[in-house]
């Protein structure tokens, strides 16, 4: 089984509850370490600006770059469910390793903190609370119900298979979990 | 101490128990949401949001999100402080609660013996909104049994839409459940932006069902804010303080075209003639077409002219205005031309339509309806003139001072033309140096004062100028009331998370244990539970339908389930006969006679497009030549959370400027930049975006004020800018400011 997200980019405002919740649930700082983050977009000219907004967690993906990347093994994806989690007592710290895993990623989704030797953490898909039967943080905060979770197959049966949206591209080498429902230009 | 709040709780959740506490914040943030408060070792380590089945969950925004770091902040006050340095400067020393008492209670009896109580000055706020230790009503009642005191009227957000609607309406209900979206099929959100301002938990998630349900939504506004970025089909950008006259030009177009809802004004208003008039110039021989709007608003004539058709034969529709265009030096004009547009298209009273008004109350759990310890009659205000219910703004400051005038009023007093020579302020739940007209003046009237003391939570730029800071408890160290912001369907209870932190007191507390210092005897008789309980059982809404307050308690909410959405005068328009408008006339007032007699120029009986000072057309727009906006943040309740780092990181402090206009400066994004008029000068970081009309800059309000040895305000405060005056039906203008912007 493989777990995923599902991002509605037509609804997102762009407030940053799941990035605060996220921080929340997880104790990080505010600061360089962002398991969630927000990605702005803004194109055209005026009168007729678009502007979207794209989440970036980790995707969970079938093919994780980072796992192989990781020169002590510290990044592991469970078999059960494919969530992808940094053992932290593996893992050797940004000096040691010049943060291979975070340069491997094309989501950029491995953070570290501000400290020197900080160890690589990301999102976990909410670990403890998936033990629970409970749906990650940022999914329960979204204010406008923009994100879902679940096994990736029900998603896709529930949303489509739709993976390309300003702000992201699907790798199909690394094959992230998400389906999306992109925003297309509003104006009529 | 503040070592012990540094240590972070931490995700360790093992040893000790965690309790989980339901309750919900008294921020004067747009919303109202249930939180489930994650607590152990008397710190909240985490915060969960409702867990209701959907659809009917109340979700929190970001703000509480983060609201553990508010209350555990390392930067909160713990104990009281009185002034060592100059005001202003920030040094203060630790002092006992018995030296604080006494030095208040010293000074509150100086001050009365001396100059007697109308030297006395009561500054209460919306910093804590909820039944018992909103510290206004307490401190109010204090100060009414020690002999008086002078206090200020209005508030800073609304009071353009609730003249206007008391005006047309003779209420302030004029709201819809936010659901009754979902049966519109036109929204025009008419500079309303509630995917930051909120509007009620839920409205921007009922907004989008509603795109999603396939209503057509227009935004018009200065800014092409989220929600117009997340729902809205097409932007009009329009200058601030105009958006009457381009609502004149769409009347006029209705006119023209024969467009209108005859039948309905007949039927439900009065003086649409004499509106009509207007528009068409009879007049003063100037009539009101889209073109003359186009000049003044920015808005093309044949735009104004598609919606002013599409509006009126697309039904049901909802225009929705709201209060921020109505901050301005006109702005109830705004609101009464709106509501008036409702009329014109039959829209008010039925599903899927709005009365506008700006306010989006409904009756069921209205915040106004609140019930709160009760005052008294302020002796100092006996011999005054009747207020209530009075247009007459006038009137309503022979007593009282104006919200946007309190330091005006400290510098001028009674010569200036105000109530009083002011000699001490006591202040809470507010930081008005921050949050009101002109910071630069604000400064210098707290430095004129004998004595200045406040509550607080945090060091506030306001708290900097005090001669004595309080502490005390937020609303997590507390049990209250509250009710949603502005409304329901439901009412709320705040639960005590944490035993207060430090030394801080509860507002209530600090207001009774000075009473006993002043000599006034059982000022408050009862335990806190015994108020909370009292004040459920004896509101005429609640009491009926709260029968069980422990289990209200517990739930932290009570939910009124609405057979059909509530719909503003649905009752009028089903039986205008026995059903009549709360106006003299009983219909919708278009033409106010009540407007008429106040016989003032700026409170014109019809709605109608004015010119003033600070707009477009004053010559001092050549040398301040940019419109400067001040909306709501989304990661502060207007100065509150301010400190908060997880909510600071979201969205950096920038002004927002069109590359016209930065170009034409030489300015490029993230450029530190000035921003100066000639009531100050603030320095900000650029932010250069299409997403706003050229000739136009945006600041969030609620940064706080940090000026340097030379005056420059390096916290980037939109009030530094703005003027402290207000309109002719009392709204604070902090939306009509001219500036001009170099690069530092």
């Amino acid at each position: 089984m493989q777990i995923g997200f599902y991002f509605d980019q037509t609804r997102c405002t762009g407030c940053s509850a799941c990035r605060v919740a996220c921080k929340d649930w997880h104790d990080i700082p505010a600061g360089p370490e962002n398991w969630m983050r927000v990605i702005y977009t803004e194109k055209g000219k005026f009168p007729d600006p678009s502007v979207s907004y794209m989440i970036a967690p980790c995707w969970h993906c079938t093919d994780p770059v980072c796992v192989p990347a990781c020169p002590a093994g510290a990044i592991i994806k469970r078999k059960e469910d494919g969530i992808v989690f940094v053992d932290s007592d593996a893992c050797l710290g940004n000096d040691e390793c010049d943060e291979k895993c975070l340069k491997a990623c094309p989501y950029n989704a491995p953070q570290f903190g501000p400290e020197k030797g900080a160890g690589m953490r990301k999102c976990n898909y909410c670990l403890d609370r998936f033990a629970e039967g409970k749906l990650p943080n940022c999914v329960e905060a979204c204010p406008v119900r923009a994100l879902d979770a679940g096994p990736l197959r029900e998603l896709e049966d529930k949303y489509g298979k739709s993976r390309e949206a300003e702000g992201f591209k699907y790798s199909q080498r690394t094959k992230p979990a998400v389906v999306i429902k992109p925003k297309e230009r509003n104006r009529i | 101490m503040e070592d012990n709040l540094k240590e972070r709780p931490g995700p360790n959740i093992s040893g000790g128990e965690v309790r989980i506490v339901r309750t919900t914040s008294t921020f004067d943030c747009g919303g109202r949401c249930p939180l489930r408060l994650h607590v152990k070792d008397n710190k909240i380590i985490r915060v969960e949001g409702d867990d209701f089945s959907e659809p009917g969950q109340l979700r929190t925004c970001l703000r509480c999100r983060a609201y553990r770091q508010m209350v555990h902040h390392p930067e909160r006050l713990m104990y009281p402080q009185k002034r060592t340095g100059a005001r202003g400067e920030g040094k203060f020393e630790r002092i006992s609660w018995d030296e604080a008492y006494d030095t208040l209670a010293g000074e509150l009896i100086r001050v009365k013996e001396t100059y007697g109580n109308r030297g006395i000055f009561l500054a209460t706020g919306g910093g804590y909104l909820a039944s018992l230790h909103n510290a206004g009503f307490a401190a109010s009642r204090l100060l009414t049994q020690f002999g008086g005191f002078v206090t200020h009227y209005g508030n800073i957000s609304s009071e353009g839409a609730v003249w206007a609607s008391l005006v047309q309406y003779g209420s302030v209900m004029v709201g819809h459940s936010r659901e009754d979206m979902l049966n519109s099929k036109l929204i025009i959100l008419w500079g309303w932006d509630p995917a930051r301002m909120i509007s009620g938990t839920n409205t921007m998630y009922h907004l989008i069902k509603a795109k999603e349900n396939g209503a057509r939504i227009v935004a018009i506004d200065p800014r092409y804010h989220d929600t117009a970025a997340t729902v809205a089909d097409e932007w009009i950008p329009i200058f601030p303080g105009t958006d009457t006259a381009m609502m004149a030009a769409m009347a006029n177009v209705m006119i023209r075209e024969n467009l209108y809802d005859q039948a309905f004004l007949d039927k439900y208003t009065v003086g649409f003639d004499k509106f009509e008039q207007y528009v068409m110039g009879r007049e003063d021989g100037v009539e009101k077409t889209p073109a003359w709007a186009s000049e003044i608003s920015g808005v093309d004539a044949s735009t104004i002219e598609r919606l002013a058709r599409v509006y009126a034969t697309t039904r049901p529709a909802a225009l929705m205005d709201c209060q921020g265009p109505a901050r301005s030096a006109m702005g109830e004009q705004y609101n009464r031309c709106a509501m008036t547009l409702c009329a014109m298209t039959g829209n008010v009273g039925r599903q899927g339509g709005s009365a506008g008004g700006g306010l989006m109350g409904i009756p069921v759990g209205h915040m106004f309806r609140m019930s709160a310890i009760p005052p008294g009659k302020n002796p100092f205000e006996l011999d005054g003139p009747n207020v209530k219910g009075t247009l007459d703004i006038g009137i309503r400051v022979v007593k009282r001072v104006h919200i946007n005038k309190i330091f005006d009023a400290i510098l001028k007093g009674k010569e200036g033309g105000y109530p009083s020579d002011i000699k001490m302020m006591w202040s809470m739940c507010n930081n008005y140096l921050n949050q009101t007209g002109n910071s630069n003046k604000a400064a210098r009237a707290l430095k004129k004062l004998e004595f200045f003391a406040v509550n607080e939570l945090f060091m506030t730029p306001q708290a900097k100028y005090a001669d004595l800071v309080l502490p005390v408890t937020s609303a997590a160290e507390r049990s209250d009331l509250t009710r949603p912001w502005p409304s329901g369907p439901y009412y709320t209870f705040v639960n005590r998370a944490i035993e207060p932190l430090g030394e801080c007191k509860s507002d209530f507390d600090i207001i009774s244990d000075l009473a006993e210092r002043l000599g006034i005897k059982d000022f408050n008789p009862y335990s806190e539970d015994e108020w909370l309980r009292m004040f459920v059982e004896k509101n005429p809404e609640t009491g009926p339908q709260i029968t069980d307050y422990e289990k209200f308690k517990r739930e932290g909410i009570h939910r009124v389930s609405l057979p059909e959405p509530i719909v503003a005068f649905r009752e009028q328009i089903e039986d205008i006969e026995n059903k009549p408008f709360l106006t003299p006339s009983g219909r919708i007032e278009i033409f106010s006679q009540r407007a008429a007699n106040l016989n003032n120029p700026l409170c014109p009986p019809i709605p109608m497009y004015m010119s003033t000072p600070e707009d477009r057309k004053d010559s001092l727009f050549e040398k301040y030549p940019l419109q400067l906006l001040t909306p709501h943040p989304k990661n502060r309740v207007h100065s509150d959370l301010y400190k908060v780092e997880w909510l600071r990181e979201v969205e950096p402090h920038r002004v927002w400027i069109n590359p016209v206009d930065a170009e034409a400066r030489g300015i490029r994004d993230g450029d530190e930049v000035y921003v100066f008029n000639g009531r100050g000068k603030v320095a900000i970081t650029a932010w250069v975006t299409e997403r706003i009309i050229p000739g136009v800059i945006s600041i969030f309000e609620g940064a706080w004020y940090d000026p340097d040895e030379n005056g420059i305000d390096r916290g980037g405060c939109a009030n530094t800018l703005t003027k402290d005056a207000y309109s002719g039906g009392g709204a604070a203008v902090m939306n009509t400011c001219l500036v001009e912007v170099v690069k530092a």
